[in-house]
């Protein structure tokens, strides 16, 4: 059965082709993401009703999605960041809670003045996810350590270190509860007047303009380009190489570290257990279906943000659990991946000759 | 002190069995040359329909099949995605855990914190009510579990079909050459490890929890996946790999439970940060050494013009 | 489909190809086959007797190794038909060649690196549906050494044997296989003259004994002495087809190869060098495997030279190409370019000083098939700063030197935005020579620069790189071919495990003395 068909790469894929073959695996994902709710018992007429009105036509809904899509854009950027060289990060729920961590520590200890609190916050972020980074980064560079597994591993590690801190040293007094403190006011991203949107909104806007600019204008950008393409032709080339395989995959490690910090104070106010859950896959799906484009990731970051917000709602009116996010999310990229085929290879069906 | 070491040894099979079982069907396929990170949602599929099945009414036997037919069917999904679509092997390893962890997600959501009589402890059988406790409190899948590791040692060493599969891993043009059938031993290599991971799953909810809490397997597919590095790709390595793994989960749990203060999640964290620092050597020593498959994450294509 | 069992056994004949009514042993007809749309066979064909020693000759890229990789079901074919002994067999995977009789000795041995010698075989033998166990495998390996006189260890790992033990394994093992028809793909390329003696003399053996053979190389004078029949291609078609050796010439021959148009070969001018400008001293460079791959390597070279490095590949030049680039680092000894030592010097701070580097294969180490044409020619000039500062990048400078370049070297097949994967083999060294030959250029290493391309390709390369020259750059040229070797250098050494012969002047470099020192007896 197997050898039916012939495989045979293109060294020419069409325009047409990939948008075609993306298209097709887009569209099959979601029809097939949409029939699992409908088996789900969630009418199939309710469907356009919850995700497209309901998430993007109506202010309160898209002011959630807005509000969703903030940290999936900075996380995706993340991952695209690293994409762009070849890095695999795996590891960015890790560095999404290294983020948190880092801004409830400030939150914590009161450092700096008031009006610089939520700055320090951020940029504490940036540079703890950056770090959490650089070991796997070190190993990469040094020893040629898988970064798939190290990065999975250090984010193990640092869930372990978030609940080690709330289970001790952080757990809120007043409460149990194993969670942090809740922010003072001025520790919060202030709100924007349209239902719980925040400023990170501008952050997250402002990080795909940093992005778009660094990968498309700047000399960087092309050098990473290059690496992409053919690492070891960029190196005999002359170019820096290690420099931007740095400067990309420490990226990538803040904007992640970045998002957590956002999403503690900007959403929950508090450092919890379950911020972070979801966003490894969430960030890998945006940046690839975005195919590492800092504006694709904000479209599609943006559409992530509907079905979350689609997600919650189908949870209090249906009864489906929110996993039917990371379900479809699952079922799209598989789509997405398998669509592949038919625009990288051309299939022949044999001939007896 | 040796009550507590007793009462340590006693729990540490029940902590490395799962390992080992995922850890065998990740040597099955990453020997074939597919990258398989998918076991963390292969085993969450595992557990919750095994346990459903005990909740449904049937026998914790038929519980653990069910188990290993859902890791399977999982695992269907993956190889026909890498082997005959010829998907990046990382992306959609990640892809299959969403799935698993999505459809446990949707479907076990109702089911959660429902305790069940999951399989029984050889002690609580008629004829092992005199063995020592050490063994007794074990379940008759730990001796499954053992002879699946042999097995999957002679299969992969000792047998024409498990040369032919470690060739396809090393060099699938020249397997291709030698006449294997490179995509279907692909395939059923990943399946293997399907029915593996489903049953380790099974074994987390039938026989060792007797409840089925989503995010049960909390992690031990990650672990898993470090874990065949460690062991080198080889079985027995996956043996001591599990025993360590599991043994350092098992004895932070029990130092907790007879009042040790002592920091639980960090002790968790000694299985990963160890597994790093052996990914590190492994690295070092690059080359047959590390044991790697040479062929592992490639994709092979006759028709490509060499 | 075919057991095993049914493979047609050779049988012993009183010599080759006399008429006995027997079937071909192969027969190729009409056969077509393109890769993703280029043509590379056009109503091929080919027919082997049995008993035969059937030499396949033609240039790189004629169709030779496709027409027998389709015998050996490794290609399916577009059109055409292929008979085994007369029956037409449905060849859809290896295994039906196998099954078949057809055993094919690629030039990329097919045998899995970290298995043993018994392992291949053994799994070999399971594919052709023969059960068979290694320690099984092991004596049948002994047996069929002993039996045509071979030396092999059946227990040692493929990976740590030497390149002509490693043929012998695969030889074994086709014939093991019970292949009737064997065909072996430029199987001198690797070896040395005494090794390439011996196993011409085992094949014509085993033609004697009634096995048909296929005999693939682009180099007939080497094999025509083992010969009955040979069969030209050029450009995917058949142009002279068994021709019995006698009645041949070797220039007819290369007439049919290269077709009438051949142009005539690229000569220096006159040596007129001046000052050094790349010395090595002592240099040594390790083996990814362990042990140095170049040990204690010294040569001088000047501008307005082309010192030329012969020598059977594997012998460290690999090495020594991606020292120079810097993509290696020295084990010991020391790198001058232009009296400056730049032994640790940084691949960028290497350019700086005129060092350009053209490698054997250009996607490797050279440029990205994923970039476009634009990207790849700018790549190395924009960390100087010549497109742009670095947070304004001048795309449309790229363009323009780009649309210059093609324009200056003919570039064709494509624009400055199409992706240079598209590119032809010729028309992306092109591409490559005109990155890395233009402005400032000193120092040029070029590792067979012509490898894979047509004559005409070929041609334009070495021009390039003899007007280089002339206009004052100097050229290391490390080339497996001779005769282009002989044809641009000014001074000629030959590489040997690691090492240089005393270098010679290109008067005193005849053919046969630098095959003495490929060899290594002199």
């Amino acid at each position: 059965m197997l050898d039916t068909a012939l495989l045979i790469r293109r060294q020419d894929v069409p325009v047409w082709l990939s948008v075609a073959t993306y298209a097709g695996g887009l569209i099959f994902g979601l029809c097939a993401a949409a029939l699992c709710l409908v088996q789900l018992g969630v009418p199939a007429n309710a469907l356009w009703q919850e995700f497209v009105v309901q998430t993007f036509l109506t202010q309160q809904g898209l002011g959630q999605t807005l509000t969703a899509a903030i940290p999936l854009v900075l996380v995706s950027l993340g991952a695209a960041l690293s994409m762009r060289v070849r890095f695999w990060n795996i590891g960015i729920e890790g560095q999404l809670w290294l983020g948190a961590m880092a801004a409830t520590w400030i939150s914590l200890h009161d450092f700096g003045p008031g009006p610089l609190r939520l700055w320090l916050m951020m940029a504490a972020a940036l540079v703890a996810g950056a770090l959490w980074m650089a070991l796997p980064l070190a190993l990469k560079l040094l020893w040629n350590v898988s970064e798939v597994i190290s990065t999975l591993l250090m984010g193990s590690i640092a869930f372990l270190w978030v609940q080690h801190l709330l289970f001790g040293a952080w757990r809120d007094a007043a409460t149990g509860f194993p969670t942090s403190t809740t922010l003072d006011p001025v520790e919060r991203l202030p709100l924007l007047g349209w239902d719980q949107l925040h400023a990170g909104l501008w952050i997250a806007l402002a990080a795909v303009v940093v992005c778009a600019l660094l990968t498309g204008v700047t000399r960087l950008g092309f050098y990473a380009r290059a690496v992409g393409a053919n690492r070891r032709a960029a190196l005999a080339s002359g170019l820096p190489v290690l420099l931007t395989v740095c400067v990309f995959v420490l990226g990538s490690g803040a904007l992640c570290g970045l998002a957590g910090a956002v999403i503690v104070s900007g959403t929950e106010f508090r450092l919890t257990q379950s911020i972070g859950a979801g966003y490894l896959f969430s960030g890998i799906v945006v940046a690839y279906l975005a195919r590492s484009n800092p504006l694709g990731v904000l479209v599609v970051a943006f559409v992530l943000g509907g079905i979350y917000t689609a997600g919650n709602v189908l949870k209090v009116f249906y009864g489906v659990s929110e996993a039917v996010v990371l379900l479809a999310q699952g079922i799209v990229l598989m789509s997405v991946l398998c669509a592949q085929l038919f625009g990288d290879y051309r299939i022949v069906t044999r001939r007896r000759a | 002190m040796s009550e507590f070491l007793l009462a340590w040894l006693t729990v540490l099979p029940s902590y490395a069995a799962p390992l080992l079982l995922a850890g065998l069907g990740l040597v099955l396929s990453e020997r074939a040359g597919v990258l398989n990170l998918a076991p963390e949602g292969m085993m969450a599929v595992g557990a919750m329909t095994g346990a459903l099945t005990v909740l449904g009414g049937h026998d914790p036997w038929t519980g653990v099949l069910a188990g290993v037919a859902a890791g399977t069917a999982l695992s269907l999904g993956f190889g026909l995605a890498v082997v005959v679509f010829r998907a990046e092997q990382t992306l959609a390893g990640l892809a299959t855990v969403a799935l698993g962890l999505g459809i446990t997600g949707v479907i076990g959501r109702a089911h959660v914190q429902k305790p069940f009589e999951g399989l029984a402890r050889l002690s609580e059988t008629g004829w092992g009510a005199d063995l020592p406790r050490l063994i007794g409190q074990q379940t008759l899948l730990i001796p499954v579990a053992l002879v699946l590791l042999v097995a999957v040692w002679w299969v992969l060493f000792r047998t024409a079909a498990g040369l032919r599969l470690r060739a396809v891993g090393e060099d699938p043009a020249a397997a291709d050459v030698a006449g294997a059938n490179v995509q279907a031993i692909q395939l059923a290599a990943v399946l293997g490890s399907g029915a593996l991971c489903g049953l380790a799953g099974a074994y987390l909810s039938v026989a060792s929890a007797h409840v089925w809490v989503e995010g049960m397997v909390a992690g031990r597919g990650w672990v898993v996946v470090a874990l065949v590095i460690f062991a080198r790709w080889r079985p027995a390595g996956v043996l001591w790999g599990a025993l360590l793994f599991g043994g350092t989960e098992a004895l932070t749990l029990r130092l907790q439970a007879v009042g040790v203060d002592f920091p639980v999640y960090l002790g968790a964290m000694l299985p990963y940060a160890l597994t790093l620092v052996v990914l590190t050597i492994a690295s070092l020593r690059r080359g047959a050494s590390s044991g790697e498959p040479s062929a592992l994450g490639f994709i092979y294509l006759r028709q490509d013009k060499h | 489909m075919t057991a095993g069992a049914d493979a047609p056994t050779p049988v012993a004949r009183p010599g080759p190809h006399e008429g006995t009514g027997r079937a071909p042993a192969l027969l190729l007809r009409g056969i077509d086959k393109a890769f993703d749309g280029k043509p590379a066979l056009t109503d091929a064909g080919f027919r082997l007797e049995w008993g035969e020693v059937h030499a396949l000759v033609g240039e790189n890229g004629a169709g030779k190794s496709t027409i027998m990789n389709i015998a050996a079901a490794v290609y399916a074919a577009d059109a055409g038909e292929v008979v085994v002994d007369g029956r037409d067999v449905p060849l859809k995977n290896p295994a039906d060649a196998i099954a078949a009789g057809i055993g094919m000795v690629h030039q990329h041995f097919r045998l899995v690196g970290r298995f043993s010698v018994a392992e291949n075989v053994a799994l070999s033998l399971g594919g052709a549906g023969r059960k068979c166990s290694v320690a099984e495998a092991a004596r049948l390996v002994r047996e069929k050494a002993a039996e045509i006189g071979f030396r092999l260890d059946p227990a040692a790992r493929i990976e740590t044997l030497s390149v002509a033990e490693q043929q012998r394994a695969e030889i074994l093992k086709v014939l093991l296989l019970g292949a009737g028809i064997l065909v072996l793909d430029e199987p001198t390329a690797v070896l040395t003259e005494d090794e390439a003696q011996a196993l011409l003399s085992l094949v014509k053996g085993l033609a004697g004994q009634g096995h048909a053979v296929v005999l693939i190389t682009h180099k007939l004078r080497e094999v025509a002495g083992y010969c009955d029949r040979i069969t030209v291609m050029r450009q995917g078609r058949t142009v002279l087809a068994e021709a019995p050796i006698a009645s041949v010439t070797m220039e007819e021959v290369a007439r049919h190869a290269v077709g009438e148009t051949s142009p005539a070969p690229v000569r220096s001018a006159a040596e007129s060098a001046g000052a050094e400008v790349l010395a090595l001293k002592g240099l040594s460079i390790a083996r990814a495997g362990g042990g140095l791959a170049v040990d204690g390597l010294s040569l001088s070279l000047r501008a307005g030279e082309i010192l030329g490095i012969a020598g059977v590949g594997g012998n460290g030049q690999s090495e020594l190409v991606a020292c120079l680039n810097g993509l290696l680092s020295v084990a010991g000894g020391h790198l001058d370019i232009n009296g400056v030592d730049m032994t640790r010097a940084s691949i960028a701070a290497r350019r700086a000083a005129g060092l350009r580097v053209i490698p054997a294969d250009r996607f490797d180490s050279a440029m990205a098939r994923g970039l476009t044409l634009a990207e790849n020619l700018a790549m190395t000039e924009v960390p100087t700063g010549a497109y742009g500062g670095a947070f304004r990048l001048r795309r449309g400078a790229m363009r323009k030197a780009a649309e210059q370049a093609i324009a200056d070297r003919e570039i064709r097949g494509g624009g400055p935005a199409t992706q240079a994967a598209l590119l032809s083999g010729g028309n992306a060294q092109k591409l490559l020579l005109a990155r890395e030959l233009a402005g400032g250029a000193r120092v040029i290493v070029a590792h067979s620069p012509s490898r894979g391309l047509d004559m005409r390709a070929a041609r334009a390369v070495h021009v390039a790189l003899v007007e280089a020259v002339a206009q004052g750059a100097a050229c290391l040229l490390v080339s497996e071919e001779l005769e282009e070797v002989i044809a641009l250098s000014h001074r000629i050494t030959v590489m040997n495990r690691g090492a240089l012969s005393a270098p010679l002047n290109a008067a005193e470099a005849t053919p046969a003395r630098l095959g003495e020192l490929m060899v290594g007896h002199a």
